[in-house]
């Protein structure tokens, strides 16, 4: 914030007065909602104990403890390899239903969106149903060949997960990235003798770069940064889960867990920064029409059956946790043993009453916080890549840093920043629920930036260039050429804060005050606290899949429909 | 050159024979066939959306037809897919990759014809050379103008020594200036590689300056092919007339009386017509401005054919002077040779437009 | 004023005292933060509110630390009524914060203790409403599947037939583990109940984050043996899952309590729902199938099943131990700390070794060798030396490193180095006695 004020005072004006305003704005919510509260307690990793002087000695303490040192290095093999697996899941997806005439692509594109969505806890419990040590397959693979597969079983178990859980980010922002190349790139290879997976690799895919770095550093950032998973599968030499379990419990009060977050922060923000970096001093501006996009093939019979099986396979593989979350919540007993003993629909009828409430209120905030992200998001990305404005980057840092702050931690730093302030009628402001929803749009912020930082970086500034010069101010030509040719990226990130903030859970957790006030994700976490079975929460967590699968699949007819009107054809 | 001597390839010849083409109710192409010689320039002519840039997409094998085949050099590639055609094809955006550099560009097409290494460097090295941008090979293409981007597509193009060199309006994205110096350029190009060229253009001048025969197209249909002469000359129908230079257009009927026939312009004047015309039904007179004549009100004596008309406004273009003359209701173009000292013919006046017989044109659309 | 109250009372059941707090009947909101479930706080508050017409009780669900924390964070601006839980220890934290308010409650006919632990605090600022037993809950199917004989008691799980079967929730997480693993030390002493625990924890298959994790693993079969709090045994029974439970020789209930925060908003009403958890409506609601927690008025028992444990007369629960909560609360981060480092963090290690040992163990059952049971008993005595001893662990020091206290001294991350690198050394001085022992066992 401060390095934008000093440098526009001190420098020759670099941008219109309108855009500096624009990035004070910017810069004041992020500090307000984001830097601050978390400040308010990270700061703590830099005060020496009992004393509150600045030390590094707790940094010292980090680097010298060898669980910590272990769980960095877990942490960046966990998260690598989960890039490498997720994007093995997500190429042959983007690939198919963005460059064939491919019967369902939309349907494709929302169910292989689907693990995003699958809320906290129930996903890996799901996962456990089917993979774990004694879930279906393994008791039938013990039944029938006498062995196990240990899917779920430590590191390898976390990268399985998450792989399966995050790929979306890369199905996402690669299919808009790819969506958005001029066909004429990839007919102009083919004419010089390019084809199928050279043609894929050399050309399409290169341009596609920055959708896909988006996508893969989102998946990296945010595997280093989730706690949930390898929690639920007993993983915690890993950096977010040390994080999380000493800043929720006996290290409270120490510093070492607000250590941990701050390296998670760096981290988080260095890999932007390095993918951000590989992008540097190229151009992929590639829209040069203005639209158009990729030919779609039709299929040869023999391509049709490799791909459908390719679909198929991966499908069947990401909904595992889906279909087991469906089974357990019509099941009345499940244990060790392959199948439901029973089925019943009472546990429907247990969540019935709430549920409304709860989708009420997940509708709202969710759709509250990503109308905030992608507005937020494309004022970003428009000062970063439009404007020589000094400091610039540091928005884009800032709103990418809250991808690393872990929920508890924002959770709290608001609990301390604004429980203070109070509302007319006598109660914190801390207790709004507009606060659930601002912290769920900072949380989510990351998302639907990158989104629409890739959209904005594949649009050709001639394009701007002519509407300014028929006479368009800067913000005419935003809203009327630079947003409509940026509207399958924005929809992108709107769809990825809108469905992942819906099923958020840890800031949440710490702000709800009150039932009436609680989104699906609370909803399911205290169904989820029941020794007596998962029933009424899978119910649950069913509900919310469908309610989120719904809203995305809404949305992307309406980018396969703009994306025609856009002139696809002839 | 050597260089050119090392990327030329036996010329072949495009033919294109009964190509029908249809999305859903749009009839795109209708009954397209044509022969384009082995080494020659050839062109698609035609306003946008004549189905021009759609043929072309054909022979690179972008689009499927219905009906129909294309063969190069006799063999029918009408099946292969766009990677085994061997048609070197130049965009109209140029598609150069944003994410390599001009060498890398211009080598793609040969990495993927697995040549050897130092073979590439060597016929990138021509390649470039040829289109004189040797020294910018390691810029990325956003740093370079609009003609090097041009001239770097035909290199990448050219550099695999394709059967047929296709051009998707190459020029339509350059300053008019840069414009003729760069399709100048082509022509040599072409000229010097031997290379069999279709080239796509809604500009008629462009066409007439580089190719040697032209396919006029107008809503799928090929209207006319001809050398420019042959179209401007002996324009095979009012589509080709208009759309190749200018052209003076008179309504009428024909009547066919004990002296022969005449066309009687609407407005009643009559105008004999020569017994060897062939005129198709439905025909209008159709004169070029530069082949009539104004003289005063008297009537001139001779062959030539004889028209009252009225000075309807005039324009100095320096070497001639464009008058607008009324026959009728009719306003038509007529182009003098301008004289020094020579007296011009008043507005508002009578005067006489003279054609000779020969060079009438009877049209119908 | 007087009439409405006495009225109201009499409804009730209970008798109000007169006091200047509450010129009021309670009416409202109350709003209470519990790490219950809702299987717990539904039934209950459906009782409450048909019980207390004007009353709604607002239940915000966070697990106990985080509850802890989010009193902490709000005492500012508070707006909580209650804290309602199940580890005692939290409710001592909170006494110690200030964040309760003393209430002494009318109900009659609950006994001072149960088993051997008083069932309110001394000095009244959280009252007892239900007990709870910790033990060892198993699956059926999976037991049957791998051959696992019935546990009895902790030992037992030690042995090799468990090898790899058995859960836990980390008692840094889990308040109620907490207590077990307290239970343990403090009934076998904190040399033998640590050695204890380290062998069995080297037959640990998962140590879980949560205290619901092992419930979870347990009804679905992931995991064979979970050591749990009863009721989550209890009620897994009830919903039909192929679950058992038995409490060992060496336990203890401790009960879960109820207390008013400092400042709270409804007092009265918060008040009048603590009566209503104590009064025999409210505790007869805990015999309900989901929730199934032993009731601590003892006259309730007799709507209960025959089979429905009862801490008041059955004789297993008279020889339970005392439990000293004070000596609890001062050890508890020592405690829950050491687990983690010497186990949790440390448990492949841990788990290799007493692999090696059940090896040997199975050798020399088949042919005896002296030189290798000493190797072994090496071992076994490195794997259960503890980096500190039991006085030590209720020092001051070690406590200020742990409590983020203002005056300087050891810091926690120090101090948790120290404990990691003694238990990695150890673990690896075992494993090479024990593979000594392995070979010369064959």
């Amino acid at each position: 914030m401060t390095a934008i004020l000093a440098t526009v005072s001190a420098k020759r004006l670099t941008a219109t007065p309108g855009q500096i305003a624009l990035a004070l704005a910017i810069a004041a919510f992020l500090g307000l909602f984001l830097v601050l509260p978390v400040a308010t307690v990270l700061y703590v990793a830099f005060t020496e104990k009992g004393t509150s002087t600045f030390t590094l000695v707790n940094i010292y303490d980090f680097v010298r403890t060898e669980l910590f040192m272990r769980s960095l290095w877990n942490s960046f093999y966990v998260s690598a390899m989960s890039v490498v697996w997720a994007s093995v899941v997500a190429l042959p997806l983007a690939y198919l239903t963005t460059r064939f005439a491919f019967r369902g692509a939309a349907l494709v594109q929302t169910l292989g969106f689907l693990p995003l969505i699958m809320p906290p806890f129930v996903g890996a419990v799901a996962m456990q149903l089917f993979f774990g040590r004694n879930g279906s397959v393994n008791l039938l693979l013990d039944d029938w060949f006498d062995f196990k597969i240990g899917f779920m079983e430590g590191l390898n178990g976390v990268i399985f997960v998450q792989s399966v859980h995050y790929f979306p980010f890369i199905l996402i922002n690669l299919s808009a990235a790819l969506r958005n190349i001029d066909r004429a790139m990839e007919e102009a290879a083919q004419n010089l003798g390019s084809s199928g997976f050279r043609l894929f690799r050399r050309i399409v895919f290169p341009l596609a770069m920055p959708g896909y770095l988006a996508g893969a550093s989102l998946v990296f950032v945010k595997v280093f940064d989730d706690l949930a998973t390898p929690l639920l599968l007993n993983v915690k030499d890993m950096l977010a889960p040390q994080a999380y379990l000493r800043v929720t419990s006996i290290g409270i009060a120490d510093p070492m867990g607000y250590v941990i977050s701050v390296v998670l922060v760096v981290a988080s923000v260095a890999a932007m920064w390095l993918s951000a970096l590989a992008l540097k001093g190229r151009d992929y501006s590639t829209t040069q029409r203005g639209g158009g996009g990729l030919a779609r093939r039709v299929m040869t019979p023999f391509e049709a059956v490799y791909g459908y099986g390719v679909v198929i396979l991966i499908l069947a593989l990401v909904l595992a946790p889906h279909l087991g979350l469906l089974l357990l919540s019509f099941a009345t007993i499940w244990s060790f043993s392959p199948l439901p003993d029973a089925y019943t629909v009472a546990h429907y009828a247990r969540v019935f009453g709430e549920s409304s409430l709860y989708i009420k209120n997940t509708l709202i905030y969710a759709s509250i916080a990503g109308g905030i992200d992608i507005v937020l998001g494309v004022a970003i990305a428009y000062l970063v890549l439009r404007t020589k404005l000094v400091g610039r980057e540091w928005l884009d840092w800032a709103a990418s840093a809250a991808l690393a702050i872990p929920g508890v931690v924002l959770g709290i730093g608001y609990l301390r920043m604004f429980y203070g302030v109070t509302l007319p009628d006598g109660t914190p402001l801390a207790s709004f629920w507009i606060m659930i929803v601002l912290a769920l749009a900072i949380r989510r912020l990351p998302y639907a930036l990158r989104a629409c930082h890739a959209a904005l970086q594949q649009i050709s500034v001639s394009l701007e260039e002519a509407a300014e010069n028929l006479g368009a101010t800067k913000a005419r030509t935003v809203r009327r050429v630079v947003v409509p040719l940026m509207a399958g990226g924005i929809l992108a990130g709107f769809v990825t804060s809108f469905s992942t903030a819906a099923v958020e859970l840890s800031a949440t957790l710490m702000l709800v005050q009150s039932n009436s006030d609680a989104p699906l994700a609370y909803g399911l976490y205290v169904f989820m606290q029941s020794a007596a079975g998962r029933g009424p929460g899978a119910a649950l967590g069913v509900v919310a899949v469908l309610l989120v699968a719904l809203c995305t699949f809404l949305s992307q007819l309406i980018i396969e429909r703009s994306q025609k009107a856009k002139g696809m054809g002839h | 050159m050597n260089a050119i001597a090392s990327i030329s390839t036996p010329a072949l010849a495009v033919d294109i024979e009964g190509i029908n083409l249809s999305y859903g109710a749009n009839h795109v192409l209708k009954d397209v066939n044509l022969t384009i010689r082995p080494g020659e320039f050839f062109a698609f002519l035609g306003p946008s959306g004549c189905g021009k840039t759609t043929l072309l997409r054909l022979v690179a094998g972008f689009n499927q037809s219905d009906t129909g085949r294309i063969m190069i050099g006799g063999k029918d590639i009408s099946n292969l897919p766009p990677w085994k055609r061997d048609v070197g094809m130049v965009f109209q955006s140029y598609a150069l990759w944003p994410h390599m550099t001009v060498r890398r560009n211009v080598a793609f097409g040969l990495e993927e014809r697995g040549v050897a290494r130092a073979e590439i460097e060597r016929r990138v090295d021509i390649a470039l050379d040829l289109v004189g941008l040797g020294h910018l090979g390691e810029r990325r293409p956003s740093q370079l103008s609009g003609g090097q981007q041009q001239r770097v597509a035909v290199a990448r193009t050219v550099a695999v020594e394709p059967k047929v060199l296709l051009l998707d309006e190459p020029l339509s994205n350059l300053d008019a200036k840069m414009r003729v110096q760069v399709r100048r350029e082509l022509r040599d190009l072409q000229r010097r590689l031997g290379l069999t060229t279709i080239f796509v253009t809604h500009d008629q001048e462009e066409a007439n300056t580089i190719c040697d025969r032209i396919a006029v197209m107008n809503d799928g249909v090929i209207q006319q092919i001809g050398t420019p002469m042959e179209l401007y000359e002996r324009p095979a129908n009012l589509f080709v007339a208009n759309f190749l230079g200018t052209a003076n257009i008179l309504a009428g009927g024909i009547v066919d009386s004990g002296t022969g026939r005449h066309f009687v312009i609407d407005g009643g004047i009559r105008v004999p017509i020569a017994s060897d015309a062939t005129v198709p039904k439905g025909a209008k007179l159709v004169f070029r401005p530069q082949h009539a004549g104004l003289t005063g009100p008297e009537s001139p004596s001779g062959n030539a054919l004889a028209l009252p008309c009225v000075i309807a406004h005039r324009e100095f273009l320096g070497a001639s002077i464009r008058y607008g003359v009324r026959i009728g209701a009719t306003e038509v173009a007529v182009d003098v040779p301008f004289q020094s000292g020579e007296e011009l013919l008043e507005i508002g006046k009578a005067a006489t437009l003279t054609l000779p017989q020969r060079l009438l044109l009877w049209l119908a659309a | 004023m007087i009439t409405r109250r006495i009225a109201l009372a009499t409804a009730l059941g209970f008798s109000f005292a007169t006091s200047a707090a509450f010129a009021q009947a309670p009416a409202g909101k109350v709003t209470v933060v519990t790490s219950f479930s809702k299987d717990v706080t539904d039934p209950i508050k459906k009782a409450f509110e048909k019980a207390m017409p004007g009353v709604t009780l607002e239940v915000q669900n966070r697990n106990t630390n985080a509850g802890v924390k989010y009193l902490e964070e709000t005492r500012a601006n508070n707006q909580v009524d209650l804290f309602w839980a199940s580890a005692p220890d939290a409710f001592e934290v909170l006494k110690g914060k200030q964040l309760l308010t003393a209430y002494k409650p009318r109900a009659t006919g609950i006994p001072e203790k149960i088993g051997s632990y008083p069932i309110n605090d001394p000095q009244g600022f959280y009252s007892g409403f239900a007990a709870s037993g910790y033990g060892i809950m198993w699956n059926e199917r999976y037991a049957k599947a791998n051959k696992l004989p019935e546990p009895k008691d902790w030992q037992d799980l030690a042995k090799p037939v468990f090898y790899d079967h058995v859960s836990i929730a980390s008692p840094a997480r889990s308040g109620t583990t907490h207590l077990t693993i307290e239970t343990i030390l403090q009934g076998e002493g904190w040399d033998k109940g640590w050695r204890t625990i380290k062998e069995m924890s080297g037959n640990f298959r998962t140590i879980t984050d949560r205290s619901f994790g092992v419930p979870e693993a347990v009804n679905s079969g992931q995991v064979g043996v979970g050591i749990v709090i009863d009721f989550f045994a209890f009620s897994a029974q009830a919903s039909g899952f192929p679950v058992k439970f038995v409490y060992p020789s060496v336990t203890t209930v401790v009960p879960a309590n109820v207390g008013i925060v400092t400042n709270a908003p409804n007092k009265a009403a918060a008040e009048a729902f603590i009566e209503f958890l104590l009064s025999p409506n409210g505790q007869e609601v805990l015999l309900e199938p989901g929730i199934r927690r032993l009731p601590v008025n003892p006259a309730v028992y007799a709507k209960a099943g025959a089979d429905y444990p009862n801490p008041f007369t059955d004789p297993r629960f008279q020889k339970m131990i005392g439990f000293d909560v004070d000596k609890s609360e001062a050890r508890t981060a020592v405690v829950d700390t050491l687990f983690d480092q010497l186990i949790s963090f440390q448990l492949d290690a841990l788990k290799g070794v007493t692999k090696t040992l059940h090896e040997v163990d199975a050798a020399l059952a088949r042919k005896p060798n002296p030189q290798a049971k000493a190797l072994a008993d090496e071992a076994r005595s490195l794997i259960a030396a503890l980096p500190v001893t039991e006085v030590q662990s209720a020092s001051a020091e070690l406590r200020g490193a742990f409590s983020g206290a203002k005056e300087k001294g050891a810091r926690q991350a120090e101090v948790e180095s120290q404990w990691a690198s003694f238990a990695r050394d150890n673990y690896g001085k075992a494993k090479v006695k024990a593979d000594e022992a392995l070979k010369a066992a064959r």
